[in-house]
């Protein structure tokens, strides 16, 4: 893969002294120059508000945001651009189904499949939802190589499972779930397959169609571009039948003293000023991803994956959970010391410039079921080497000898 | 971090005082850390006013550890209406880390914990 680090200026930066080795990049990613540049240019040149006025900048703004609109449809394969929502993010994109599409859809007694890797955000919502609807939850469990194995889910399916909502990557396991499998089981039986992506879209090719499932949610900040906008893809003959998620202006067809129409979709789930920036930002993203190439991007992390996990496994006393195999993970790593607390190991980390994230990563069901303590997070995205990954490992024994 | 690599900080952390459980405490309470869930029980034992004996447990990390360890041997002796005076910056001064926002947080569990303690008292 081609040298991007000198795309990306945070890279430069010093952290107590030392250059920075950013290692936290399931929480997000750093941007390159042209995500910035773009959003920067977006406001020099074309700030305006989007699908109101007929004055040339208007317009202008109007073409970035649908332009943005087609390069991500495009990047997810998904059928047209209109079955693009953008939303602030995952949670919103998932929030957004659980409160409109499940009351729709579900009824009292129906189940809905969840699995126990998932993020905080792929948990509550479907709880709430479930509260208010008399509906349950009931959940996938991964095997011991933290993987979830169609076996499995066919053990959880029954004729009650209305909604699957599981996540395509773990962001605590690294674990690739096998989604298009899944869909297929899933839809013989009429289930909806709802997906979050966001910590699969960085890492790998992503096509909605062919993976075959119903929603697919994702973050643009974890994939190199800005903070406050995500995706929420749905097919289109979902999408027509959806209740707005907000009312407001630039929704609606027409609106009288008494009742309102919608506009068409995607518009209609878009009330308000949309975060168009944001939008232009995560198209720059895309265009950059696409550039280097998601087969590229993939078989560098697996080289990551499988060089780091060499390397900790010679660490005394480490323990290190998800699969085993390193092209059955995304580009992240977690682990624990019995003895040893996470936020500790970060601390030192921290002392050599090192960035890992420690803790529960919002996934506090799986580390109470796996009945394990905190853990230390290493994550590496395209800007990331093994030169970096050998100051970290010497790091990790560092803080060893200093904490046990 | 550099702070906690002086001796005594990290004697504590290795050897805190004051760690484990009691039998019949007047009052126990366990608090969480929001930011990471990590959980600091506090036990007291009171009479006449006055904590005689303080004990701390949990699965915790460094910061959280010398600061339960330092605040239990800071309250030990002293009167209800004492400990109730005492400031979380009162403590933070006291374990003197120079910790930064996120570790606060830690070092912060067992001091929430004393105070919902002492709230009914």
């Amino acid at each position: 893969m081609k040298d991007v680090r000198k795309d990306f200026p945070i890279l430069n930066r010093t952290v107590n002294g030392s250059p920075l080795i950013y290692l936290d990049n399931a929480a997000t990613s750093q941007k390159p120059k042209e995500v910035v540049d773009k959003i920067v240019e977006y406001y020099y040149k074309y700030n305006s508000n989007v699908h109101r006025g007929i004055h040339t900048l208007s317009e202008e703004s109007t073409e970035m945001y649908e332009g943005a609109r087609k390069l991500i449809s495009d990047f997810i394969g998904a059928d047209n651009p209109r079955e693009i929502l953008f939303t602030k993010g995952t949670t919103e994109s998932l929030n957004r189904i659980a409160e409109r599409w499940v009351p729709a859809n579900l009824k009292r007694g129906d189940v809905i499949l969840l699995s126990d890797l998932e993020h905080h955000s792929n948990i509550i919502p479907w709880q709430k939802a479930a509260e208010r609807i008399g509906a349950e939850i009931n959940y996938i469990n991964t095997d011991d190589n933290g993987e979830i194995t169609i076996e499995e889910v066919k053990k959880m399916i029954s004729d009650k499972v209305k909604l699957i909502s599981i996540s395509h990557a773990s962001n605590v396991l690294g674990t690739i779930v096998p989604i298009k499998e899944i869909c297929k089981l899933a839809h013989d039986k009429g289930i909806y397959v709802c997906v979050d992506g966001a910590q699969a879209a960085p890492h790998l090719k992503i096509n909605v169609q062919s993976l075959g499932c119903d929603f697919y949610a994702f973050s643009s900040h974890k994939m190199l571009g800005p903070m406050g906008v995500g995706v929420l893809w749905a097919k289109e003959k979902i999408l027509k039948e959806l209740e707005p998620y907000e009312y407001g202006g630039g929704m609606i067809d027409e609106v009288s003293f008494k009742n309102a129409a919608w506009a068409e979709i995607p518009i209609r789930f878009e009330a308000g000023t949309p975060n168009v920036s944001g939008a232009v930002g995560l198209g720059a993203a895309v265009t950059y991803l696409s550039n280097i190439g998601m087969d590229n991007i993939r078989n560098h992390e697996i080289e990551l994956s499988k060089y780091l996990l060499e390397g900790l496994k010679e660490i005394k006393g480490i323990n290190i959970i998800g699969p085993r195999e390193a092209d059955k993970r995304t580009g992240l790593i977690s682990f624990y010391f019995l003895n040893i607390h996470s936020h500790d190991i970060a601390s030192v980390l921290n002392t050599l410039g090192i960035a890992v994230r420690s803790g529960y990563h919002c996934a506090m069901p799986l580390h109470n079921k796996l009945n394990i303590p905190s853990t230390v997070r290493v994550s590496y995205y395209i800007y990331n080497t093994k030169e970096e990954l050998n100051t970290l490992l010497n790091g990790i024994k560092k803080a060893v000898d200093f904490l046990s | 971090m550099h702070d906690i690599k002086r001796d005594e900080i990290m004697d504590l952390y290795k050897n805190p005082h004051n760690k484990g459980s009691m039998n019949k405490p007047t009052i126990s309470v366990s608090k969480k850390n929001p930011m990471c869930g990590d959980e600091v029980n506090l036990q007291l034992k009171i009479d006449n006013g006055i904590i005689t004996d303080a004990k701390f447990d949990g699965n915790a990390c460094s910061v959280s550890i010398i600061s339960s360890s330092v605040l239990t041997d800071y309250i030990i002796g002293k009167s209800i209406n004492e400990v109730k005076k005492i400031k979380k910056n009162d403590l933070l001064k006291l374990i003197d880390m120079n910790l930064s926002t996120s570790r606060i947080s830690c070092a912060s569990v067992v001091f929430s914990a004393l105070q919902n303690a002492l709230e009914d008292l």
